[in-house]
């Protein structure tokens, strides 16, 4: 129905010739008139310029879950998306990622279906409620409840985009969505039965949001996720690894079992200015767990208590009253926990005068910033990198020697995708004289989790292969990156341990922005 | 050659096809079903289906009330025995999907809600909010999977239906990733392969309904019965085509012309917006044609008003309805009508089927929209469809599962399967000539478009006919650019062409015979329905010069033809 012809715009197509196992780009120029979708472009194309270009095609509207292509690194519907709305005179396609290809952009999506063959995705009743030819009841405010979970159209961009998916003991987003909507079914009578396919590979969810960030039909299976985890965590069958990291937070409230007296450890011979000796502060400091007690991340912590003096921001900690902040444990799915860790820190906050809260976890960004009770109070919580950004933008921050080293960022997703900071970090990393700043092939929204969010950092249980960060890694390497820079002290310490199962470490480093700042002052 | 051997084998995996399966495999635990589907079943057509399926559940509603609205819709087309058989099978596949999962919208009391729609006398759309196809079937997909004696084969391409002395025997079809040819042996056939109004340019169709196993089921030998009989649905958006569901102004949304009136006041006075399909399409291109459409962009076209409904209604009953009209039609209905005009949308024709979904052929059934067992008559209700592709979906299942216990396995030769394969691989895949695929099959659509729509006048069916003749010579030259077996998508657009070319032929030569106007099928030359001439069926055989037709006629059990008004 394309009428009128319009602007021309470039679609680089990947493709892939399955006989000849060859893979290559061909670049077309078409035509776009107004309205016009991907989908229309690529049928153009077929049409005019090359029949043998392959794609998948059904219902033409967004509902049969056909189309799905990855524009630009991110996955769309392509008849959902209109190319005049991309607001670019050139894109980038390319199939799904994940799943085997088999020519062009059409992938196999067995393996995505077959992860309900794991579940019951129709209701389980008793076989007398079933043997009465009668309908049920069920409330609208009890619809509801399930009704958005519905939507699913299998088009598998979730499974394309998870990083747990990789392995394939866990059951892919939209599967668990399923799950749930089954379990938040009024009509449904066996939902026990619905935990055993889930109870030891639910926690393989990072959180990272990806699913729910690129549903075309807006299905939140990262919630749903959590969710369930809440469901298992009540009946108390849950791994070993997940019960110590929930005992150590509620015991020690930290996650590493480290005695809380300790907190304050990492700054010894610091001198910061700490709750309750200090009552006021124009930045309260939320140091949080792992910068706090991890070796590792000790360092970061540090880091960022030089930069603060070198440029003379007044600020305090909590010291041993600063609790976890509880984003691992909530997407845990230990909603209790996380309300006592949650008000005991706001009753600190209350006792205490600041202007703004920074973190320089994005994971204690993220819970204090969105996540209720702490959202309720709104406090103004800002991430150590937008600090740092708005300091690099006064000229405040000097660089007086250089880092000449091939260098790229790696989005934190409680950074990223969950709060859209992605730009302050770079804009740090470019104020650094002599670094080369190159992007990976995944950045931005479409960034690819580094595998340590919603406490798999410490229930990691998946072989080399199968874990994020070691896919992460390997992705700089293959750019021939030196450093991957990032801002988060989870992501640091999982990209480590992917360099050290790699034997890379000779190759490269991973460093957190901090870091790197201050070599450089 | 690999030959795989099921009991029962189903062609297509929409609605009717995996209710066919679901009661095959309900029926005996003891017989092999196979599911044939050149896309994933939750790829079909029958995921656009909107608005409802219709079923007698309230107090007030009846059977007979059913019956007669169906009947009086049809144009007194329909076979009465088996609407009257149909309307009582409707409440229990309500309650099947029910009972599976399906997320029915609810009364307040928390009953299964039903919505209005038109030429039914009674609110009885029974609806997923407008997603009710949707949830139908991924429900049943999620139920045929529990069964252990179902298979499925996801994007297998079926290419013919083997008989011997009027007997099936058997498919052929290759798998779309290997490209490999397989002889399907089995015992009963069922077609559910949806319709066929992808030979039509404005279309609500997908891509993939291209009314495959129509064709198959006619050069095996099966009549197509009332082809001439295309209902064209009265809001296709534009400018894609894509339904939006009648259940817009079942929930009260209003039809408007240029001057800002609700015209339907002209043309059906009492039911309004829900007139029966054929008078709304008629009236919306009485305006058009008189000037009074919309200027658009995109061609003339007619304002669908929802704007007064109010946005939690919209969101509630019609939030898909409101997703597309914004991203494919740029307008948000909260805010602004949505442009519409008629769309090729249904064809009440089909492979003949009794009411036991039976064939002419032994051991061949068929359901659904490919099927044609006069329920429709010369136009179908909004919600008839689903319903339909549930009851006979069940109702083939059964039968073809009783035919299955009671037969043994016929033989399928090995050489008729390999003359396929080298029809496909050897002729139409190694075909070099200088046609392109795409502009045939965009030909035909223009074709069908220009001369076969709404309006019709022996002049030009006579025309399409010989034009679309022509392209069927053409089409002998054709070229296919992609020369692999594996996933050739421009191999599978040359085979659709094949089959939608004599889908068209078959349409316009009923059409062009048919000297009466009758529902759907309106002709200038012969404005007036002739029940003295044309009351009876078309039956359109395959011959190798063109369809060679046939009549039979109407089953009339109650309900004498009378005058259509609303």
């Amino acid at each position: 129905m394309i009428q009128e012809k319009g602007k021309l715009v470039e679609l680089k197509i990947q493709r892939f010739d399955p006989k000849k196992n060859k893979h290559y780009v061909s670049v077309y120029k078409v035509p776009i008139s107004k309205g016009m979708t991907l989908l229309e472009a690529f049928i153009y194309i077929k049409d005019n310029y090359d029949e043998t270009l392959t794609f998948r095609s059904s219902c033409r509207m967004g509902i049969c879950g056909s189309c799905a292509v990855m524009v630009n690194g991110k996955p769309m519907l392509a008849c959902y998306t209109q190319v005049l709305h991309l607001n670019t005179d050139s894109a980038k396609i390319e199939p799904l990622q994940n799943m085997p290809l088999i020519k062009d952009l059409v992938v196999d999506i067995q393996p995505f279906l077959d992860t309900y063959k794991r579940i019951d995705s129709i209701l389980t009743r008793t076989q007398e409620t079933l043997d009465k030819p009668s309908e049920f009841t069920q409330l609208p405010a009890d619809l509801r409840k399930f009704w958005d979970l519905s939507l699913c159209i299998k088009c598998s961009i979730c499974y394309s985009a998870c990083p747990a998916a990789i392995d394939e003991r866990f059951l892919g987003p939209s599967a668990y969505a399923t799950n749930y909507r089954f379990i938040c079914d009024s009509r449904e009578q066996r939902n026990n039965q619905r935990m055993s396919p889930m109870i030891d590979n639910v926690w393989l969810c990072t959180s990272c949001d990806s699913c729910t960030k690129f549903c075309p039909k807006e299905v939140d299976s990262s919630t749903s996720i959590v969710e369930e985890r809440g469901l298992i965590v009540e009946t108390g069958d849950v791994p070993k690894t997940v019960k110590d990291v929930l005992e150590s937070v509620f015991k020690y409230h930290n996650p590493m079992a480290t005695n809380p007296n300790k907190r304050m450890d990492w700054a010894n011979d610091l001198s910061i200015k700490t709750f309750p000796a200090v009552k006021e502060a124009e930045v309260l400091l939320f140091v949080g767990c792992a910068p706090a007690l991890d070796v590792r991340s000790q360092s970061i912590a540090r880091s960022l208590v030089s930069v603060l003096n070198s440029v003379g921001v007044d600020f305090a900690t909590l010291g041993n009253e600063e609790w976890c902040s509880g984003d691992h444990i909530r997407r845990l799915g230990e909603q209790g926990l996380f309300e006592m860790l949650a008000e005991h820190n706001i009753s600190m906050f209350d006792k205490f005068h600041f202007q703004k809260i920074l973190t320089l976890c994005p994971h204690c960004f993220n819970t204090l910033r969105n996540d209720r009770p702490y959202r309720d109070k709104e406090f103004t919580v800002q991430h150590y990198t937008q600090l740092l950004a708005e300091l690099a933008k006064s000229g405040s921050l000097k660089s007086s020697r250089p880092f000449n080293k091939r260098v790229t960022y790696h989005d934190p997703c409680f950074l990223g995708k969950r709060n859209e900071v992605y730009d302050d970090p770079r804009q740090v990393l470019r104020s650094i004289d002599g670094l080369d700043f190159v992007e990976m092939n995944r950045h931005h929204e479409n960034s690819f989790c580094c595998g340590g969010g919603a406490g798999r950092t410490w229930t990691e249980e998946a072989p080399p292969k199968k874990r994020p960060s070691v896919e992460r890694v390997n992705e700089a390497l293959s750019l021939g990156i030196e450093v991957i820079a990032s801002a988060c002290p989870f992501c640091i310490t999982t990209l480590e341990d992917a360099v050290k199962v790699l034997d890379a470490e000779g190759e490269i480093e991973i460093r957190d922005i901090l870091e790197i700042l201050c070599c450089t002052l | 050659m690999e030959k795989i051997s099921h009991d029962i084998i189903i062609v297509g995996a929409g609605i009717a096809g995996l209710r066919a399966a679901i009661a095959a495999a309900d029926f005996s635990s003891k017989i092999g079903i196979a599911v044939v589907s050149k896309v994933y079943p939750v790829r079909s057509h029958s995921v656009c289906a909107q608005g409802g399926t219709a079923a007698v559940l309230r107090d007030g509603d009846s059977y007979d009330l059913h019956s007669w609205d169906t009947v009086k819709g049809s144009d007194f087309l329909a076979d009465q025995n088996v609407v009257e058989f149909f309307v009582k099978q409707c409440p229990e596949e309500i309650i099947a999907l029910e009972h599976w999962g399906c997320p029915w919208s609810r009364t307040e009391d928390g009953k299964i809600n039903q919505r209005r729609f038109g030429g039914h006398s009674f609110p009885r759309a029974c609806f997923a909010a407008d997603m009710t196809g949707f949830h139908e079937m991924h429900i049943l997909d999620a139920k045929a999977r529990t069964y252990g004696n179902i298979t499925f084969y996801d994007e297998w391409f079926v290419t013919s239906i083997q008989t011997v002395d009027n007997l099936a025997v058997g498919l052929t079809a290759f798998q779309m990733k290997t490209g490999k040819m397989c002889a399907m042996r089995s015992k009963a056939i069922v077609m559910a392969t949806g319709g066929h109004e992808r030979i039509y340019e404005f279309t609500t169709f997908s891509h993939t309904a291209t009314g495959d196993g129509m064709t198959m089921a006619y050069r095996a030998g099966a009549p197509l019965k009332d082809m001439e009989f295309v209902q064209f649905h009265p809001t296709g958006l534009v400018p894609p085509g894509v339904l939006i569901t009648e259940g817009a102004r079942g929930e009260g949304g209003h039809l408007v012309n240029s001057k800002g009136e609700r015209f339907m006041e002209k043309y059906a006075p009492e039911k309004m917006e829900l007139a029966p399909r054929d008078i709304i399409a008629r009236a919306e291109m009485t305006e058009i044609s008189e000037d009074r459409g919309l200027k658009g962009q995109y061609g003339p076209y007619i304002a669908l008003d929802l704007r007064h409904l109010g946005e939690d209604k919209i969101n509630e009953r019609l939030p898909l309805i409101r997703d597309v009209a914004i991203k494919l039609g740029g307008v948000d209905p909260v805010e602004e009508p949505i442009p519409i005009r008629p769309a090729a949308h249904y064809s009440m024709g089909g492979i003949s089927a009794n009411i036991h979904s039976e064939t002419s052929i032994a051991g061949l059934f068929a359901a659904g929209e490919c099927s044609c067992m006069s329920l429709h008559g010369a136009n179908r209700l909004g919600t008839n469809s689903t319903a339909e592709c549930l009851v006979f979906g069940a109702v083939s299942g059964r039968e073809a599962a009783k035919y299955a216990l009671a037969n043994s396995f016929p033989e399928l030769s090995k050489e008729r399967a390999l003359t396929e394969e080298k029809r496909i691989f050897d002729g139409i895949l190694a075909s070099n000539g200088d046609e392109r695929v795409a502009s045939l099959r965009n030909e035909m659509r223009q074709i069908m478009n220009g001369k076969a729509w709404i309006f019709r006048d022996g002049h030009h069916l006579q025309t399409a006919l010989k034009e679309i003749r022509a392209l069927r010579k053409k089409f002998e030259n054709i070229a296919v650019e992609d020369k692999d077996k594996q996933y050739n998508t421009g191999l599978i657009g040359a085979l659709q062409l094949d089959f939608t070319l004599d889908l068209a032929e078959i349409t316009v030569a009923s059409a062009l015979a048919r000297t009466e106007s009758r529902g759907a099928h309106y002709r200038f030359d012969y404005p007036k329905r002739d029940d003295k001439e044309w009351l009876k069926h078309t039956l359109a055989y395959y011959s190798k010069d063109g369809p060679r037709l046939e009549y039979t006629p109407v089953t009339i059990t109650r309900w004498p033809p009378t005058e259509r008004t609303y």
